[in-house]
């Protein structure tokens, strides 16, 4: 069959499998297949990384050399344009996304010594005594989204800290996990230590069960099940918000279009909700003038920068989009169409802002994969509690006693302050979490020989 | 017991349109037919003795297994066959009231074809079998018994309610399904240990969980020399797992089948086979059809909706939708029927996720 053949790699060897799914691309058309991991096949992989996982740490020259080949190598077959066309075309992101992806995953290697060091309390403490800190476990399993290739350097960091690694990646976008896979191999990589599962929901489920650490991306409904999970980290809708303190300016307004638009919106750090202490539809008038001003080719365009969808994602965004707009206000021009289909076939989201007076609207608190922005009207007497569940809360405000009450805030995962940009970050910064912490355990190494006070 | 042949010539078996007919006098005459289907005649736009000249005719019957969920068993009994010993069966109840069947010979007679039908794959003979399996109303405990006794073997069971799994999984109870898998596999662990068992029935979802638990499946590689599955579908790549990576040494049988039609096992594999595993279903009294969506008979090789009949003496379901698909495969050596491959359930259609978060 013509196209791309993706294929499993178990304990670093690539293998065919019998379970054959067609992998469409956001036009409609026939990208290639993909041989589906059973969960017996998990199963298999499973036991073999489990016999063979020796907890060592993977040498950081290892990682930059994996870093260079899966920016730029030829790897089975695939270039780097070939790489980015391919995720344009499956996930329906913008080339220069990919790119920024790229980049995002090469510096996160790059800094990767630096991130641990920076996320572990120092652990010498005097003369024969020392904290080490070790994997918690032997297995990571890391079941990963479409939306964005970058998440993926949180399993990087697993390998790196010494765990061998099971990989389910997405089902729309497998490319990303497997040029990495293939990069770290080439890079010399023991096999065992890396495995590449294209699988349904199932098998991803059945690997974060069996490994001891483990981490899940995607919609509330994938991640629910392990909200409360000890060994399972899970990464589900960011709905990063903006509280919004000062007047609109164009400095301002800048700012709000970055934070929601980059990269199209398919980051969940992008903000999908404004809460202002001003009026939400002039707020909202402000902002939608700007995305009417977002224009972006067909996906496959080297300037393209809105993400496109397949249609039946369309159709679904169709109805959902027409459930979140009763009772609120949609400030994109008159007429225009919500999902505009595009002459390849693909559906593309038009950049959308809606405003509410309803704080509790049900359009409050929903996130998108495209820019998708609500405002709403936040009072102070509502209190920090209606700016929480966000993983970037950005105050746009000068007020320093909401910034001390956000910061101490649980559902916060991280603040941003002024016209800073949610994902502006230096190795150390949790991103959600501290991820060294999650998949290290401290261990009292003590050396200080028989001493007389030991016994006395 | 078959006791109507006597219109046929003793030196030639019945053509399966032959049954339809004869059996369709038997089920729509009042002194022989069930309450049920006399009920039935009426309502019919056409005449089942006038209008039905074999098996393609049976699809003007309407699939009337709804009405299997509540009708008392006993109208299903013809009145031809007086006496006892009745037992009623269930469908897996997932959805609603199950569909329940009565059976006295018929399965008996299909059993013993089965039992042939497996030893072509060299089933040990005696052999002591462990059915790790549902039990209670369910069909699949009594098939085993049946072959374990024309084995001459001894039958272990364990208990199981495959209801209740289903609905701790409808329920999102995901901790409490593992651990009723545990108690599952746990009960079959202690019968291995003391017992030897030599033939293993059970279902994919199972296997895959000894599979998964070391020492179980290496206590099952030592003593079971077959593995029987049916009740749910194993994907190609998963069967060919089980034969070929946990299992080399065992001899992995499959039987597709179902409550209301009975059994279909897996046909000895074939060198010019394109599947690893077609069953072959009991041409006597079973009609099959792998059809598309407009009732139209597939090529070999294409998968399309599993359509059946059953014409038996205690039981006449005509023109029944499985939920299942299969790949239609051309009759192999000197069977008269197609083969089934790579059974699977209908994907539910028109069902738009809802687009949480950026994912």
């Amino acid at each position: 069959m013509a196209g791309i053949v993706v294929e499993p790699i178990v304990c670093g060897r690539p293998v065919r499998s019998l379970d054959r799914a067609p992998l469409a691309d956001v036009r409609g058309d026939l990208l290639g297949e993909v041989g589906m991991v059973p969960r017996l096949m998990a199963v298999g992989a499973v036991t073999r990384a489990r016999r063979t996982a020796d907890g060592t740490p993977v040498g950081h020259d290892l990682l930059l050399r994996a870093a260079e080949l899966f920016a730029t190598a030829d790897l089975d077959g695939e270039t780097p344009e070939e790489y980015e066309r391919r995720v344009a075309l499956a996930a329906g992101l913008p080339r220069v996304t990919v790119r920024h992806a790229v980049a995002d995953i090469v510096r996160s290697l790059t800094h990767l010594p630096a991130t641990t060091r920076a996320e572990l309390p120092a652990s010498r403490l005097g003369d024969g005594y020392e904290t080490a800190w070790v994997p918690a476990g032997r297995l990571f399993a890391a079941v990963m989204a479409s939306n964005h290739p970058a998440p993926n350097d949180s399993w990087l960091h697993a390998l790196a800290l010494g765990y061998s690694v099971l990989v389910r990646p997405g089902t729309r976008e497998p490319f990303t996990a497997r040029r990495l896979t293939l990069a770290l191999l080439a890079a010399g990589l023991a096999e065992h230590r890396i495995s590449f599962l294209p699988g349904e929901r199932a098998v991803g489920e059945y690997l974060l069960e069996a490994a001891d650490r483990g981490i899940v991306y995607g919609g509330g409904d994938a991640v629910r099940r392990w909200a409360d999970s000890a060994t399972v980290t899970t990464r589900g809708p960011g709905r990063s918000r903006v509280l919004l303190d000062r007047p609109v300016t164009a400095e301002v307004l800048d700012h709000l279009t970055v934070s929601a638009a980059y990269d199209g919106g398919t980051r969940c750090n992008n903000i999908s909700l404004v809460l202002t202490t001003g009026d939400p539809r002039q707020v909202a008038d402000a902002l939608a003038a700007r995305f009417d001003a977002l224009a972006s080719p067909e996906v496959t365009a080297s300037d393209a920068t809105l993400p496109v969808v397949d249609a039946t994602r369309a159709e679904g965004l169709r109805r959902q989009l027409a459930g979140l707009t009763t009772g609120a206000t949609v400030h994109t021009a008159a007429g225009a169409d919500p999902l505009v289909r595009l002459p390849d076939g693909s559906h593309r989201p038009l950049p959308t802002v809606l405003s509410t007076d309803d704080p509790r609207h049900p359009a409050v608190g929903v996130e998108l994969p495209f820019p998708f922005v609500v405002v709403a009207p936040w009072r102070r007497a509502d209190g920090v509690a209606a700016l929480g569940d966000a993983l970037v809360l950005n105050l746009v405000t000068d007020d320093v006693d909401l910034r001390a009450a956000a910061v101490a805030d649980p559902s916060v995962r991280k603040v941003t302050c002024g016209l800073t940009l949610p994902w502006d970050s230096t190795p150390g910064i949790p991103h959600e979490g501290n991820l060294s912490l999650f998949l290290l355990q401290s261990k009292g190494v003590v050396s200080t020989g028989t001493r007389d006070h030991a016994l006395a | 017991m078959d006791t109507m042949t006597t219109a046929l010539a003793q030196d030639r078996a019945e053509t399966f349109d032959e049954r339809v007919r004869r059996l369709l006098h038997w089920h729509f005459d009042p002194q022989t037919g069930s309450a049920f289907w006399l009920r039935q005649r009426g309502l019919l736009d056409f005449d089942p003795l006038r209008d039905i000249d074999g098996a393609a005719d049976l699809v003007r019957f309407p699939d009337l297994t709804e009405q299997l969920r509540h009708v008392p068993v006993g109208d299903l009994i013809p009145r031809g066959l007086t006496g006892t010993g009745f037992r009623v069966y269930e469908s897996g109840g997932t959805s609603g009231a199950p569909k329940r069947i009565v059976d006295r010979d018929y399965r008996r007679r299909l059993l013993s074809w089965a039992m042939q039908r497996l030893r072509a794959h060299h089933i040990a003979d005696p052999a002591h079998w462990l059915h790790l399996g549902p039990s209670g109303p369910h069909v699949f405990a009594y098939d085993c018994a049946r072959y374990a006794a024309l084995g001459n073997g001894m039958f272990h069971t364990v208990d199981f309610d495959p209801r209740w799994v289903k609905k701790l999984v409808a329920a999102g109870e995901t901790d409490m399904v593992k651990r009723y898998v545990r108690h599952l596999l746990d009960q079959a662990a202690e019968v291995l240990r003391s017992q030897p068992v030599k033939v293993l029935s059970t279902t994919p979802p199972l296997i895959e969980a000894i599979c998964a638990d070391p020492e179980l499946h290496a206590a099952v590689e030592r003593s079971v020399e077959t593995i029987i599955w049916a009740g749910t579908s194993f994907s190609p790549e998963s069967l060919r797992q089980v034969e070929e990576v946990f299992f080399p040494d065992t001899t992995i049988v499959g039987i597709y089948g179902n409550t209301l039609m009975g059994v279909a096992p897996q046909r000895p594999r074939r060198p010019d086979d394109r599947h690893l595993c077609v069953f072959e279903p009991y041409a006597e009294a079973v009609w099959i059809d792998v059809v598309d969506e407009h009732g139209a008979v597939v090529d070999y090789g294409q998968r399309g909706r599993v359509r059946l009949s059953l014409v038996s003496e205690e039981m006449f379901l005509p023109n029944v939708i499985e939920r299942d698909t299969a790949v239609r495969v051309e009759p192999a050596g000197d069977a008269t029927v197609d083969g089934l491959a790579e059974v699977g359930t209908v994907a539910e259609v028109g069902d738009v996720r809802v687009i949480e978060g950026v994912y």
